[in-house]
């Protein structure tokens, strides 16, 4: 874990870390992945991951609306839209 | 007359025997809350429709299941029109259009939702340190913490305040608390109740549960919270028994799994005390004790540091600023939106946990860290799987000690991730386990773990109500034994 590692993944988070702070986030980061690397103990070559504890596929359903629409709900929560969207700055010129 | 320190149970009868009204009950958890107000135990209080609700239960008595009962949610949990912050500061002006589904289950029975309690900032904590809204103090003493994450909701009822409340569990944060406040709570096998309208933080190790005084107030609140619910791809269509049926059955012959791998060297001799003399209650019921093996439990703590981040990573992706919630001032562009929203609106803990869940995440290190950690994660199943072949339960402590002082677990984040260490294993394997207090050390509660099957909650709920006949632990309060 070094400071450019940071970087990157404070990017891929959208996190800005301030400078005074990157010291101290990048030791304990690395303090957390050195703990978690213990897993290299364990033998696991014929092992299949474990995604979740119920295994089981999603179920389907019928494709039929039975949700009521909130739009009006939704955007009234918002922190900034008109009747029809969320509003942010600009994207395109 | 006043609800202070009560059960369920007890409420129940105390209406039917009118020495209360339901707008008495209500307007005494509101003075409770108002002489408690330095536990910081609430966030939002919803005194004027509850109120009301009771008003209505005066007028037409209900026979539901729980009319009229005070229940303090979690903030977690979306409500209708009440704010629901989850202890974030990016949701401190969160209203839910909708309410999630354990909450309405709970309301439909009667219950009413007096309030939203603090906790860890999205559920990431064990003391309750990283609330946006400050700490909750443990009723048990000034400066203690109350556990966490659900330390809000353990407070509210450890100082007598409701008689139960909502918690949930994604490494132990019913359990942890219960445990350090001296209260009983359960965190059922995943999938049996509904996570829609839960505040998702590891979609996999996530459920919600009961906290209250007794297993037997316990049962009752998961009869009516359990449900499927086909809002949650997770939720589990099997049948769902009466909790309440098998809390009286005899435990002679039934057999508890004692984990011969666990390291109990590092605890006080107090804490192994305690959890002995409780093995030797059960032992004297009748139920026997049986060596079993988890042989990867040590590895629990880290496979659940790298499961938890990688999906919470994922999931706290959707606070963004655009939809709900807080958007910082004056973006000057989308991107600048999403980056000044959430480094103003995370805290420490929750960043450091979007931070790890980005890297196991990335190219390069997905193998060596998520898909080991989950591989690690089928083994402990595994380990769980062979051992109930032999066993009903298995049992340990809850937690590694009693309630510690506020600020005392320093700025180490691992040592604050090892308090987890006897609860996190039943989250990735998604087994029921339940804390329920079995000791006093220096006049501060702890618990005892009991940990089930797959689906069994009834096994525990019954070995955990047939130890509260036979002890009183459960009884005890900062102002002593209840009489």
């Amino acid at each position: 874990m070094d400071k450019k590692t940071v970087t990157t993944i404070s990017y891929l988070s959208r996190l800005k870390i301030d400078p005074e702070e990157e010291e101290k986030i990048t030791s304990d980061l690395e303090n957390i992945i050195k703990f978690v690397d213990q897993l290299n103990d364990a033998e696991t070559s014929d092992i299949e991951p474990l995604t979740n504890p119920l295994e089981k596929t999603a179920k389907t359903r019928t494709d039929q609306v039975t949700a009521k629409n909130l739009k009006k709900e939704l955007l009234e929560i918002g922190p900034s839209s008109n009747e029809d969207y969320f509003l942010v700055p600009r994207v395109v010129e | 007359m006043t609800i202070k320190y009560k059960t369920i149970k007890e409420i129940k009868k105390m209406i039917s025997q009118k020495e209360i009204s339901h707008k008495e009950i209500i307007q005494d958890v509101y003075k409770l809350v108002k002489e408690n107000v330095n536990l910081n135990a609430f966030i939002t209080l919803n005194e004027e429709k509850s109120l009301k609700k009771a008003e209505n239960f005066d007028n037409n008595p209900s026979d539901s299941s729980l009319a009229g009962i005070p229940i303090a949610q979690k903030d977690l949990f979306c409500t209708k029109g009440l704010r629901t912050t989850c202890g974030s500061r990016i949701l401190d002006n969160f209203i839910p259009p909708y309410t999630a589904t354990v909450i309405e289950n709970l309301e439909n029975a009667g219950c009413i939702s007096v309030g939203k309690t603090n906790m860890d900032e999205f559920a990431m904590g064990s003391s309750n340190e990283t609330s946006y809204f400050g700490n909750v103090h443990n009723p048990w003493g000034d400066n203690l913490v109350p556990g966490g994450s659900s330390g809000g909701s353990a407070s509210a009822i450890a100082a007598g305040i409701v008689p139960a409340a909502s918690g949930t569990d994604t490494g132990g944060s019913i359990r942890q608390p219960a445990s350090l406040c001296g209260i009983t709570g359960i965190k059922p096998t995943y999938g049996r109740i509904s996570r829609w309208g839960m505040i998702a933080f590891a979609s996999s190790l996530d459920q919600a549960g009961p906290m209250a005084r007794t297993v037997e107030d316990c049962a009752l609140l998961l009869n009516e919270m359990c449900s499927h619910d086909i809002k949650d791809t997770t939720s589990l269509d099997n049948e769902i028994p009466n909790f309440e049926d098998n809390l009286n059955n005899s435990l002679k012959g039934k057999k508890i799994g004692v984990v011969k791998d666990l390291d109990l060297s590092s605890l006080d001799k107090d804490v192994i005390e305690v959890y002995e003399n409780s093995l030797k209650e059960f032992i004297s019921m009748g139920a026997e004790l049986v060596d079993v093996s988890l042989p990867n439990l040590a590895l629990s703590v880290p496979t659940y540091y790298v499961v938890a981040p990688a999906e919470c990573s994922s999931n706290l992706s959707r606070f963004d600023g655009v939809k709900f919630g807080r958007r910082s001032k004056d973006p000057k562009s989308l991107e600048e939106l999403y980056v000044q929203t959430r480094s103003e609106g995370f805290g420490d803990e929750v960043k450091r946990r979007i931070l790890i869940g980005s890297y196991v995440l990335s190219a390069g290190y997905y193998d060596a860290y998520y898909k080991k950690a989950q591989q690690v994660r089928r083994l402990i199943k595994q380990d769980f799987d062979k051992a109930f072949l032999s066993v009903d339960v298995i049992m340990t402590p809850t937690t590694r000690g009693p309630a510690f002082d506020i600020g005392s677990k320093g700025s180490d984040p691992i040592q604050m991730y090892l308090e987890d260490l006897f609860t996190i294993s039943a989250n990735l394997a998604g087994l029921p386990a339940m804390s329920l207090p079995n000791g006093n050390i220096d006049n501060k509660p702890i618990g005892l773990q009991i940990i089930g099957n797959f689906l069994d909650e009834s096994s525990i709920l019954n070995f955990g109500h047939m130890y509260q006949t036979k002890t009183n632990w459960h009884m005890f309060s900062p102002e002593g034994v209840i009489q």
